[in-house]
């Protein structure tokens, strides 16, 4: 363990408490969830950590299409769930079961992957491509797209609130997961996350979100709106995959160059895409 | 801080460190089949059981131990009377310098727990976090699969 300077470990039994602990720390207190980031975490600034795990937001509902993930529930427990196997034919299920390996999964929760938000993360990725809403409680209840959340400093957020759900909203389609890595267990190198609904044998709608370029996901609204009336072919897919290469924004960092995720982003999405509209149209 | 947990079905009280890991924790209650690789989460060789459910203890909270029940190689089997998983590794020659095996081990048990009967592939994306950098992966998945079959066939305790 990395960590040093910890000198009180709290259980939170609710919401209220766990806030009112990180109220009183000033800024030096941390919620803990799976402790996945924070256990390898080298942060000298932390006093105090507040256990969030028995403050009763372990769950996962279906309600009215929608399927409400509590933020404290593991990669895991939602793997394992009926509900969330059954959420878009197992969109879920495909995207989680790319997310680092077993143990990991074991101990990370889904509120962990949304406010640590690595920019490489498959997580984040997939909820802007689904639409997914967070809800918070800090000083009041809040709630906005996890997309609209990434465009806010929503660490500084979350150093005063507790991230409280997951919302996914039903879909009239289909999506798909593309993870581009080094090896299985491993982190992306390129990640994709597609929608496509169909309407008499055309795109209705779609919904592209492409992450680790290396920045942190992003949606396509370009692509999504060209895409839109256009009949599934290979010569439309082709087309997606240049369009792609041409116009993606893509960096350098230490896993890949910007050349190389330029030439494997077009072939990523398109797959992504192509795999979306033909599970739509069954 | 005094917490409550069981360890390999003993009761213990110990004294903990806020920010102390549960694989000190455990190390220093005497279970040294409980490694440290890289002490970031990325290995596997600290790998243990928190309520049937392997964790990496490296970046585990000792703190979080409170009220759970955990196994560590040392409470699945000894030297004069090996667990059929241990056996399983030791008959498909899967261990070599043995850094990774107790990792290996717990991970495999998790797995067979819930899944008694696993195709190779499902073995491998078990233990596709654990690693081994003597033995090569292939006779790890040939013990599990050997243990599978034998806790098919009854064999397990
Ligand atoms: C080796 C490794 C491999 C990984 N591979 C992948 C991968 O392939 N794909 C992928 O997408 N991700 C991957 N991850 C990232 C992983 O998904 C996240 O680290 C994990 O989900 C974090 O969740 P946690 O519950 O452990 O968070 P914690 O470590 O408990 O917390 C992380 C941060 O979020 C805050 N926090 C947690 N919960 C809340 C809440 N409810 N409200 C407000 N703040 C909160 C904490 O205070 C802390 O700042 C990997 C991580 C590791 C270590
Ligand atoms: S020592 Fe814990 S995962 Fe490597
Ligand atoms: S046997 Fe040496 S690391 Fe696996």
């Amino acid at each position: 363990m990395r960590l040093t300077g910890v000198r009180r470990f709290h259980w939170a039994r609710d919401v209220e408490e766990a806030l009112s602990l990180l109220d009183a720390y000033h800024g030096r207190g941390a919620l803990l969830a799976g402790g996945v980031d924070l256990g390898r975490s080298a942060r000298t600034d932390l006093e105090g950590l507040i256990d969030i795990m028995g403050i009763g937001l372990s769950y996962v509902r279906e309600e009215d299409g929608r399927l409400r993930i509590g933020t404290t529930t593991t990669l895991t427990e939602i793997l394992e769930h009926p509900a969330a196997r059954r959420y878009l034919h197992g969109a879920l299920v495909e995207v989680l079961c790319r997310v680092a390996v077993p143990p990991l999964r074991n101990m990370a929760t889904l509120g962990g992957a949304v406010v640590s938000a690595h920019p490489w993360a498959d997580i984040p990725t997939a909820l802007v491509a689904l639409g997914a809403e967070a809800r918070w409680e800090g000083e009041r209840e809040e709630h906005a797209l996890v997309e609209e959340l990434y465009r806010q400093p929503f660490r500084a957020v979350f150093r005063r609130a507790v991230l409280t759900e997951i919302a996914l909203p039903p879909w009239n389609g289909a999506f798909a997961f593309e993870k581009l890595s080094r090896s299985a267990g491993d982190i992306a190198l390129l990640n994709a996350a597609c929608g496509v609904g169909i309407q008499d044998g055309k795109i209705a709608w779609a919904r592209v979100a492409v992450g680790a370029t290396p920045a942190r996901a992003e949606r396509l609204t370009w692509l999504e709106e060209a895409l839109q009336g256009e009949a599934p072919s290979d010569t439309l897919w082709r087309q997606v995959q240049e369009e792609v290469e041409r116009r993606a924004k893509v960096g350098d960092d230490r896993r890949a160059s910007a050349a190389w995720r330029r030439s494997v982003a077009g072939v990523v999405v398109r797959r992504a895409v192509a795999r979306a509209a033909e599970r739509a149209a069954r | 801080m005094k917490i409550y947990f069981e360890l390999n079905g003993v009761p213990q009280y110990p004294e903990v460190e806020p920010g102390e890991s549960l694989l000190q924790l455990l190390r220093r209650l005497g279970m040294k089949s409980v490694k440290e690789g890289c002490g970031t989460g990325d290995c596997g060789a600290c790998t243990v059981l928190v309520d049937g459910r392997a964790v990496r203890s490296c970046i585990a909270f000792a703190a979080r131990a409170q009220g759970k029940r955990i196994i560590t190689l040392e409470g699945l089997g000894t030297v004069n009377d090996p667990h059929p998983l241990q056996e399983a590794f030791l008959d498909a020659g899967a261990v070599q310098c043995g850094f990774c095996t107790p990792g290996m081990i717990l991970v495999a048990y998790e797995l067979l727990s819930r899944h008694p009967d696993p195709t190779p592939e499902e073995v491998r994306t078990a233990i596709v976090g654990n690693l081994c950098r003597c033995t090569g992966y292939r006779k790890i998945v040939d013990a599990v699969m050997l243990a599978a079959e034998w806790k098919r066939e009854g064999r397990w305790r």
